[in-house]
């Protein structure tokens, strides 16, 4: 587990351009799910087919191939929106993960006979019934709380707020969002990347 | 309880890009649901896989989509109804000899892949998973007391205890416990007092190599096909 915890270290922590554009995503990944805004999926098309089409043109080396997985990536996108869990992660890893599927299914498409096992069947990431694992985020116990109180002094404001009212003033992350006038989608995501930050700060202070 | 048996980084990081075969995905999955760890893990590769092949934009050679291309492609979107693939029940409660299983999440959404169990030699009885073309993918049940003659492989066999308890000459393995072998080692699973359910893929037959057991080399393409 050494290498794991090197590796989340170096990666360091991400910009505040990277920041916004993850909540915005996340914005748009939840008037999706909730109002079906075609609005909000043009914008996030515009912001993920290009980087799609990058990837996939490498990936398969053809050009149809590669439109093929953007389309079909996207298509999920607008269909399972409401599967987009922001405490678990980031949206471009969701998405990321929906291609990585899509690839593993067109890659094995010409030898395919019809009862062939399916990406979605290997990771049911978007499986309606997909909450039995508990939260791989959430910290061990046995860190207390006052050290934990030293490192998240270190946290960003908007980052540190969230996490006083959630962790210390037991708030939920709806009472959150209203009280602080932030979407509910920026709050989860402001927690997981505090909850990511803390644990590289903890991991690395050891 | 404690898995001490996991998947290498390398191994995790070919599961998490799509790399492996669907045979391996499989059993590498199961172990994931299983080990909260490796779990852990897999979140942190797929993030790093996505910082460098979704959020690095790397400009190719070929001509970006065109604004009429990304019209069309919306118009398509939105015009296509939600997912029609119908989605099977999982089903987590495994039956065998009068014991029940609890499959972990990505073995129990491929339960309707479970062939007919056939008894083996021994105390041994054995399932096929049907995933593609060419793999050798099974359940393999071990009664209290069951061996399995000394054998090597001609290829790689992933292992994974799904419960119980079974050891061969180097180790005790438990429920998680993922083993990798490869081809020069010999080994011998069986089990003592308790029974054991594994999952296993296998990329080759086994070959036996001891004494009467070698009688079985003939057929080993039946044995844990």
């Amino acid at each position: 587990m050494q290498m794991m915890s090197e590796r989340t270290s170096t990666r360091g922590s991400m910009t505040t351009t990277q920041t916004d554009a993850a909540d915005r995503a996340a914005e748009l990944l939840a008037k999706i799910a909730e109002n079906r805004s075609r609005a909000a999926f043009s914008e996030l098309f515009r912001q993920f087919a290009p980087k799609l089409q990058s990837y996939a043109t490498r990936q398969f080396g053809n050009e149809q191939t590669a439109m093929d997985l953007v389309q079909e990536t996207m298509t999920n996108v607008w269909h399972k929106a409401h599967l987009f869990k922001p405490d678990r992660g980031s949206p471009s890893t969701w998405i990321f993960t929906i291609a990585r599927n899509i690839r593993f299914d067109l890659l094995r498409k010409n030898k395919k006979r019809k009862d062939d096992i399916s990406a979605d069947e290997l990771w049911p990431i978007l499986s309606e019934q997909n909450d039995s694992l508990d939260d791989g985020y959430a910290l061990d116990h046995d860190v207390l709380m006052q050290e934990i109180s030293f490192y998240y002094a270190q946290l960003p404001d908007a980052q540190r707020v969230v996490i006083e009212k959630i962790y210390i003033e037991g708030k939920s992350q709806q009472e959150v969002s209203d009280a602080l006038g932030v979407p509910l989608g920026t709050i989860k995501s402001r927690t997981r990347l505090a909850l990511k930050k803390l644990k590289e700060l903890i991991v690395d202070d050891n | 309880m404690i898995i001490k048996s996991h998947p290498g980084e390398g191994l995790l990081y070919q599961y998490a890009a799509g790399d492996l075969s669907a045979a391996m995905t499989l059993v590498v999955g199961t172990h994931i649901d299983m080990c909260k760890a490796c779990r852990q893990t897999v979140c942190e590769i797929e993030q790093k896989l996505c910082e460098e092949n979704l959020d690095t934009l790397v400009s190719v050679a070929s001509t970006t989509m065109s604004k009429s291309q990304c019209d069309q492609m919306l118009e398509a979107i939105f015009a296509s109804s939600a997912c029609n693939k119908q989605t099977r029940q999982p089903n987590e409660i495994l039956s065998l000899e009068g014991r029940r299983f609890t499959l972990p999440r990505t073995l129990a959404h491929n339960s309707h892949r479970i062939g007919e169990w056939s008894k083996l030699v021994g105390k041994l009885w054995r399932a096929p998973l049907t995933l593609d073309n060419g793999n050798q993918t099974n359940l393999i049940y071990m009664a209290p007391g069951a061996k399995v003659p000394e054998h090597t492989h001609k290829g790689q066999e992933a292992t994974l205890v799904i419960d119980g308890v079974f050891n061969d000459e180097k180790n005790e393995y438990r429920d998680g416990d993922f083993i990798l072998l490869d081809p020069s080692r010999t080994h011998t699973p069986e089990t003592q007092d308790e029974d054991c359910l594994t999952l296993a893929t296998l990329d080759a037959p086994l070959h036996f190599t001891s004494g009467i057991s070698r009688l079985l080399n003939p057929f080993s393409q039946l044995f844990f096909r």
